[in-house]
């Protein structure tokens, strides 16, 4: 990456993150992870007796010492899973508002009057987008297990693992609040396909079941395809519940499938935005 | 030597997706803007204008023809380096301070932290809100927002400063002080391209023109060529009907005006003879002097003609 490249990605990116400040969205989710962060440093408490974990005290359950470990994974999968799915509609429901506003008339015309590509413009705000939730998912997941493992000696990784498959998911999510922004210009559409295609999820992930009650060939031929084209949310949210817990990873599919979708959504974003008229 | 802006042929065509309606927003232009000129695309609404300037810039691709800036074809992202451009109803982000506006599309022009600390404020002082740049853009006003917009332009230093109504809601200081800034640049030789419906104030600032209506240049040239279509203006009074008849032949228009007419020649014989004419006959001389038609006279011909 040449200097230019790389201050303009650097601007692009600081854009979106100026915009999300202003617009309250960064603050909002900050606010949201601070709030979380302390619910958890003031209502876990522990009891240590000569140097070790006796009792963990968590949202009233008490537990003796050798289970902490398994708790502590399970208090991580928890909040695993509300941050996969609270987290992951908030996060799609603020940067659905991010991408159409670049396509303003009299802002885009700007933007591409520069010299900078028309890919570049859209790969930044995108960069941005992505990295203006990762930050929170990070700050949060990151402070979490500190508080958790400062409290009980337990410092299992899996959590950690959980953040990159969260702002993954929401990476590929955000391909297709991307191509219909550049398509429709319309946040309220993006953020209802993308909705679509979490609903769906855990209805496509019961594919091999929905295949054995469906009687046409073509019905479950499309249930097939569906599932293997759109985004395994669903799957991907077992898989991060497995990493959190220390169970073995059975299957990647949904992992790079995912990925693939979310490259080709991107790769029409990027061709559709190449070749539109503003 | 190399024109900094050469279109061959520009043509756009915006076609309804349902119902396959065709309109030709720019239909074969070919213009060439000389490198260090100042110079005016006028039209009336709807001509064009504004599509062209997005053609040129790439934020539209042209449907058959090539526009080139400094000789390289705009789409290539290189060749938009040495543009600056300010365009109709822009919407700065209202989060952006003055500030934070130039320091971002100064980045993506290239230019790296060092020398956008150095060119930020000069140019907020240039264009009178040196004060004004920790403010969020939202709390400007238009005039203020057209000034900062300007700088944006400039923000780069281009060789080429394409404006789309630049003056527009900016009050008359304003508009002399955007002026004076025009004039300075165009004396670093820096190629100005205006785009605006004051005719006046293109007429006063620009050396070239052209003017476009239903997507064709109806009209193009120097300003001073194109309103030199003079005449010689004699105003009199107490005309007798007899050599009112008589002049009227020769003059090119007659008009009458609070007792007084007022007679156009198309040369200065034909104005000297009136005025033998008139003084033999006892008139009283009101005025006599040399017309050019202004740019609006030319522009209302040209349009109307179309």
């Amino acid at each position: 990456m040449n200097s230019k490249t790389g201050i303009v990605t650097w601007a692009l990116v600081r854009d979106t993150f100026r915009e999300a400040f202003a617009r309250k969205i960064f603050w909002g989710f900050f606010g949201c992870s601070t709030a979380l962060i302390l619910f958890f440093i003031f209502i876990m408490k522990i009891d240590v007796v000569e140097g070790a974990v006796a009792t963990v005290s968590l949202f009233g359950n008490t537990t003796r010492g050798h289970d902490v470990q398994r708790l502590v994974r399970q208090a991580h999968a928890g909040i695993a899973a509300f941050l996969y799915t609270a987290g992951m509609f908030l996060a799609v429901f603020a940067s659905a508002g991010l991408i159409p506003t670049v396509f303003e008339p009299g802002r885009i015309e700007l933007l591409l009057s520069k010299p900078v590509e028309r890919y570049h413009i859209l790969l930044g705000r995108y960069l941005g987008n992505v990295l203006v939730i990762a930050a929170n998912v990070f700050y949060l997941v990151l402070a979490v297990w500190i508080i958790f493992g400062v409290k009980t000696a337990v410092w299992t990784p899996g959590f950690l693992w959980s953040s990159a498959i969260i702002v993954f998911v929401f990476s590929v999510l955000l391909t297709v609040v991307l191509l219909i922004a550049v398509v429709w210009e319309s946040a309220v559409v993006a953020m209802m396909v993308a909705f679509a295609i979490m609903f769906m999820s855990p209805i496509l992930a019961q594919q091999s079941l929905l295949e054995r009650l469906l009687t046409s060939e073509w019905s479950r031929n499309t249930i097939r395809v569906l599932y293997y084209a759109l985004p395994k949310i669903f799957d991907l949210g077992r898989l991060a519940r497995a990493l959190v817990l220390g169970d073995p990873v059975i299957d990647w599919m949904p992992v790079w499938s995912s990925a693939l979708f979310g490259l080709v959504t991107l790769s029409g974003s990027l061709y559709a935005f190449g070749r539109r008229d503003y | 030597m190399t024109c900094a802006v050469e279109t061959k042929g520009l043509i756009k065509i915006f076609r309804n997706r349902w119902t396959g309606k065709e309109v030709r927003a720019v239909d074969g232009i070919s213009l060439n803007v000389e490198h260090g000129s100042t110079f005016g695309l006028l039209g009336p609404n709807g001509a064009g204008k504004t599509t062209f300037v997005k053609l040129l810039l790439s934020c539209a691709h042209p449907t058959a023809g090539r526009a080139m800036i400094f000789g390289r074809d705009s789409r290539e992202s290189e060749a938009r380096r040495p543009a600056g451009y300010l365009p109709e109803n822009h919407r700065f982000p209202t989060y952006m301070t003055g500030h934070g506006m130039l320091d971002f599309y100064g980045a993506l022009s290239g230019m790296d932290a060092a020398a956008l600390r150095k060119r930020i404020p000069e140019l907020l002082a240039m264009v009178g809100l040196a004060e004004w740049g920790a403010v969020r853009l939202g709390k400007y006003s238009k005039g203020m927002l057209q000034r900062v917009g300007l700088a944006q332009a400039l923000m780069h230093a281009p060789s080429l400063l394409v404006l789309d109504e630049p003056t527009d809601g900016v009050d008359p200081i304003g508009r002399r002080q955007i002026r004076d800034i025009l004039q300075s640049l165009e004396q670093q030789g820096v190629t100005i391209f205006l785009n605006s419906h004051l005719l006046a104030e293109v007429e006063l600032f620009c050396r070239d023109v052209a003017i476009i209506h239903r997507g064709k240049v109806a009209l193009e040239g120097r300003v001073k060529d194109l309103t030199a279509g003079s005449g010689y203006r004699v105003e009199a009074e107490s005309v007798p009907e007899r050599l009112q008849k008589e002049l009227r032949t020769k003059a090119k228009s007659v008009a009458e005006r609070n007792g007084h007419i007022e007679f156009l020649f198309g040369s200065r014989d034909e104005a000297n003879q009136a005025l033998d004419l008139l003084r033999a006959g006892g008139c009283a001389i009101e005025t006599m002097a040399r017309t050019s038609s202004t740019l609006e006279d030319v522009f209302v011909k040209t349009v109307n003609e179309q």
